[in-house]
């Protein structure tokens, strides 16, 4: 497994060449989107330098997804604006696409395939070598533990595997920048162990990250960078040790985001 | 008790999602089919007071309709699935009647209570007696219309789970609906004339034999409401447990481009998924069915249009292709530099093509022709489906329920059965049409419709398919969205109209409202009249014209209808940001 596991990161992640050292990855200026009379995003302004590991939290409803598929072209923003390395999404789409793996939340895959046929699928699509996406597709499945499952259409893939594939599909090929929406929702510990393994890969690599989640403690181990959303505008944005101070993540984010008049209410009657 | 709350909560909760479901297009749907239904049970009322034999026949085409609506039309009614109760521990009896007395509220049933009022009528003009008894009868027909429907569906759900179920199901319902529609022939063949009596012992006739004093009619549809209900308890038992795909011949995926990619995709999926399975047999069977059924009179002369009704039916089965896949379309959007509509088209084509050429082809050298018109009509209707299909389903997208997250009726795709309903309709218009120009110019100068045929076929295939892609390349992200939410975005226009000064709103309203009068029979009917010298015609300003006044006075109600409409456009057109 562990060999398997390098020969995938040295292969699949390139470095990031010094000329785009000053690009950020992933920009965000200004975002904002309103469903009906809510404001779902807030204006919101974000720099993803490369090479940085960037944790998005917030609580539910924060908005997070809303802005992550805004800023990889998958929702139509109202307002404002996203750059891949310097490449408007909506302006440039198909050089910009080509930069970023996406793992969105609960969007469906090409059900009726199984999980070599959708990394086929896609590697094709994304106008990759036959011989390629074969061997990448091997590679990946071997990594994340979908090879015993051959026979297996997605549809009937448990949720953590639907994550697993996702995730493949996401890394397929070989982008700059990973845009995760709650990768490790649902997964178990041992593969989201390999999960972790091949992301700090990647950005040990050269690549870039952004993940949202709302496991503080996740966000802590893995990410450089933190930005704590809050009904649709970022709270506090900077490196993990700017956010949070001398307290952990979670208690940072609980004073941040928390209702303060809303102290823990216990439920009485569940008591016997 | 305990049954009488858990039927009316459910009762409850359906009320409160069906309020919450229509809205904006949802709306309209619902109540142009309210609309259209009110009409058919007025239609059916008025039944009552001329003929008990045709009033009979007319409920035994609702029984037809509630049984093989939802088969076609998205798998009925489903607001409350039996899957939300699971958990309750609920006995199945109890759940059958509880969402029995919740399958009461709704459209549907509604209007065909007021179609069941004719019974009332019919009771009123016999005697008290019959009057009362009409009563509990509209109740029965109405419980016995809706398990019908329930149990019908229920069956053919179980049977989507197995490819064989899939087929055969497929086969039966399309030599039924194809029966239906050709029922002359069969009217013909037993030399009836009027109503066939057999409508009298159907289930939807026994609600008015018991109006009509046989008073066992009423116990036997009381014991039939019973029996469905115990069926349906025992197959929505059966239905936990989501359908398994078959997991049979894994072949590896060959192609080495990005198009060669997509049609591998979908002709996986057109194989494995029973639901598609089921609507191409279907497809197959009502074309065979339907044009081979004249031959038991004798006559094959509709035998060789089997390969284009095929085609029209199964572009209308697959008239929502992009809602089927739900939100798989993110794929697409992350992947502009592959062409995901010519994939579809071509893979479209690959799987129903042959079936079309050779029914076509065999067919029509049984019967000796004509064969101008049918190579004509074939390439154009193939290139009509192929080209509108992606195009409509782009653009006149359904939401449909994620695959994944289907519930354990298959037939189910959307929660949005009356826009499935009538994108397929349109769908059938369109295909048809694109099939207009190479069959009338088959029928006047023969073999040079074919080459119309492919000419139009080949056109309708590119251009409409470049449309598709460009819609989906400008609104992918809108349609994605429609696919995550379920809701069209009918609010961004709405505001644009609200927006609008109270003299431009009259304005729109007067040019909309009004444009047609001045355009249709005003203008065109009334130049056709003039035309056809029918002059001084009721209220066509055209026709009491003097002869040199005729046309002009209709071209110029053309243009002012024209202009209104124009007018409306303007006002309400979207302005550039403010």
């Amino acid at each position: 497994m562990p060999r398997i596991l390098a020969q995938t990161t040295a292969m699949t992640f390139s470095l990031a060449t010094p000329e785009h050292i000053m690009t950020p990855a992933l920009e965000i200026s200004g975002l904002t989107k309103r469903f009906g009379d809510k404001l779902a995003v807030d204006a919101i302004d974000l720099s993803v330098p490369q090479g940085s590991f960037f944790g998005l939290v917030g609580q539910n409803g924060a908005g997070k997804t809303t802005t992550l598929s805004m800023a990889v072209g998958l929702l139509r923003p109202d307002d404002g604006s996203a750059r891949i390395f310097g490449e408007d999404v909506w302006a440039a789409p198909e050089r910009a696409k080509a930069m970023v793996g996406v793992l969105p939340d609960g969007l469906a895959m090409p059900e009726r395939l199984t999980g070599r046929e959708v990394l086929t699928y896609l590697g094709l699509l994304r106008g990759l070598d036959k011989e390629v996406v074969a061997r990448r597709a091997e590679d990946l499945l071997a990594v994340l533990e979908l090879d015993g499952v051959d026979k297996t259409l997605v549809i009937e893939y448990s949720t953590g595997m639907r994550k697993k594939i996702g995730l493949a599909t996401a890394l397929l090929h070989a982008p700059r920048l990973l845009v995760l929406d709650e990768p490790f929702e649902a997964v178990d510990p041992v593969s989201a162990a390999t999960i972790k393994t091949i992301l700090r890969g990647f950005v040990a690599g050269g690549g870039s990250i952004v993940l949202s989640s709302h496991v503080m403690a996740l966000v802590e181990q893995l990410c450089d960078r933190v930005a704590v959303i809050d009904k649709g505008t970022v709270a506090a944005a900077g490196t993990l040790d700017e956010v949070r101070g001398a307290n952990s993540l979670e208690e940072t984010f609980v004073e941040l985001v928390g209702e303060q008049d809303n102290g823990l209410k216990e439920l009485s009657w569940l008591s016997h | 008790m305990a049954v009488a709350l858990t039927t009316v909560t459910m009762a409850r909760m359906k009320v409160a999602m069906l309020r919450h479901a229509f809205r904006g297009t949802r709306a309209q749907t619902a109540g142009t089919g309210a609309v259209l239904g009110a009409l058919l049970a007025a239609g059916t009322i008025y039944l009552a007071f001329t003929d008990s034999d045709l009033l009979a026949a007319g409920y035994a085409v609702w029984l037809l309709g509630w049984i093989l609506g939802p088969i076609f039309m998205g798998g009925g009614d489903e607001t409350l699935r039996p899957e939300y109760f699971s958990l309750l521990g609920l006995s199945p009896r109890r759940l059958a009647a509880g969402l029995l007395v919740s399958a009461f509220v709704g459209v549907a049933p509604l209007v065909s209570l007021t179609a069941l009022l004719g019974l009332l009528v019919a009771g009123v003009r016999l005697g008290v007696a019959n009057a009362l008894v009409a009563v509990p009868a509209m109740a029965l027909q109405l419980a016995v219309f809706v398990l019908l429907s329930k149990v019908s569906v229920a069956v053919v759900g179980l049977a989507l789970r197995t490819r064989p179920g899939a087929i055969v199901s497929g086969l039966l319902n399309g030599a039924i609906l194809a029966a239906l529609g050709q029922i002359w022939v069969f009217f013909m063949l037993f030399g009836q004339t009027g109503v066939p009596a057999v409508v009298w012992y159907l289930p939807s006739g026994w609600g008015l034999l018991a109006v009509r004093g046989e008073w066992w009619a009423l116990g036997a549809l009381a014991l039939l409401a019973l029996l469905l209900l115990g069926a349906w308890a025992a197959l929505l038992s059966r239905r936990a447990g989501a359908a398994r795909p078959s997991t049979r011949g894994r072949r590896p995926m060959r192609p080495a481009t990005a198009n060669g990619a997509i049609v591998a995709k979908e002709l996986r999926t057109w194989s494995r998924d029973l639901v598609r399975n089921h609507q191409l047999t279907f497809a197959l069977s009502y074309g065979v069915c339907f044009a081979a059924s004249p031959l038991v009179l004798g006559w094959d002369g509709m035998l060789p249009y089997a390969g284009p009704i095929f085609i029209v039916m199964a572009a209308a089965m697959t008239s929502n292709l992009y809602g089927t896949d739900g939100t798989a379309l993110w794929l697409t959007l992350m992947t502009p530099s592959a062409s995901d509509v010519r994939g579809r088209q071509l893979a479209w084509l690959s799987a129903h093509a042959p079936v079309a050429i050779v029914l076509t082809v065999a067919f029509t050298a049984v019967t000796g022709g004509p064969w101008p018109l049918i190579l004509a009509l074939l390439p154009a209707l193939l290139g009509g489906a192929t080209g509108l299909v992606p195009l409509v389903s782009a653009y006149g997208l359904v939401p449909g329920t994620d695959p994944h997250r289907r519930a354990g009726n298959p037939l189910r795709t959307s929660e949005d059965d009356g826009g499935l309903t009538g994108l397929a309709y349109l769908m059938l218009v369109l295909v048809l049409l694109t099939a207009v120009p190479a069959g009338l110019v088959a029928i006047w100068y023969g073999w040079a419709g074919v080459a119309v045929g492919v000419v139009t076929g080949v056109l309708c295939h590119w251009g409409f398919g470049l449309l598709a892609e460009r819609r989906l390349r400008s609104q992918g992200p809108e349609l994605l969205d429609v696919m995550r939410t379920g809701r069209k975005p009918q609010a961004t226009m709405k505001f644009r109209f609200e927006q609008l000064s109270k003299t431009h709103k009259t304005i729109a309203w007067w040019c909309f409202g009004f444009g047609a009068i001045p355009l249709v029979p005003q203008g065109i009917i009334a130049a056709v009249f003039v035309a056809n010298g029918m002059l001084r015609h009721t209220w066509f300003l055209a026709t009491y014209m003097p002869p040199g006044l005729r046309y002009p006075v209709a071209a110029a109600f053309v243009v002012l209808g024209l202009a209104m409409y124009g007018t409306g456009v303007w006002v309400v057109r979207p302005r550039s940001s403010r």
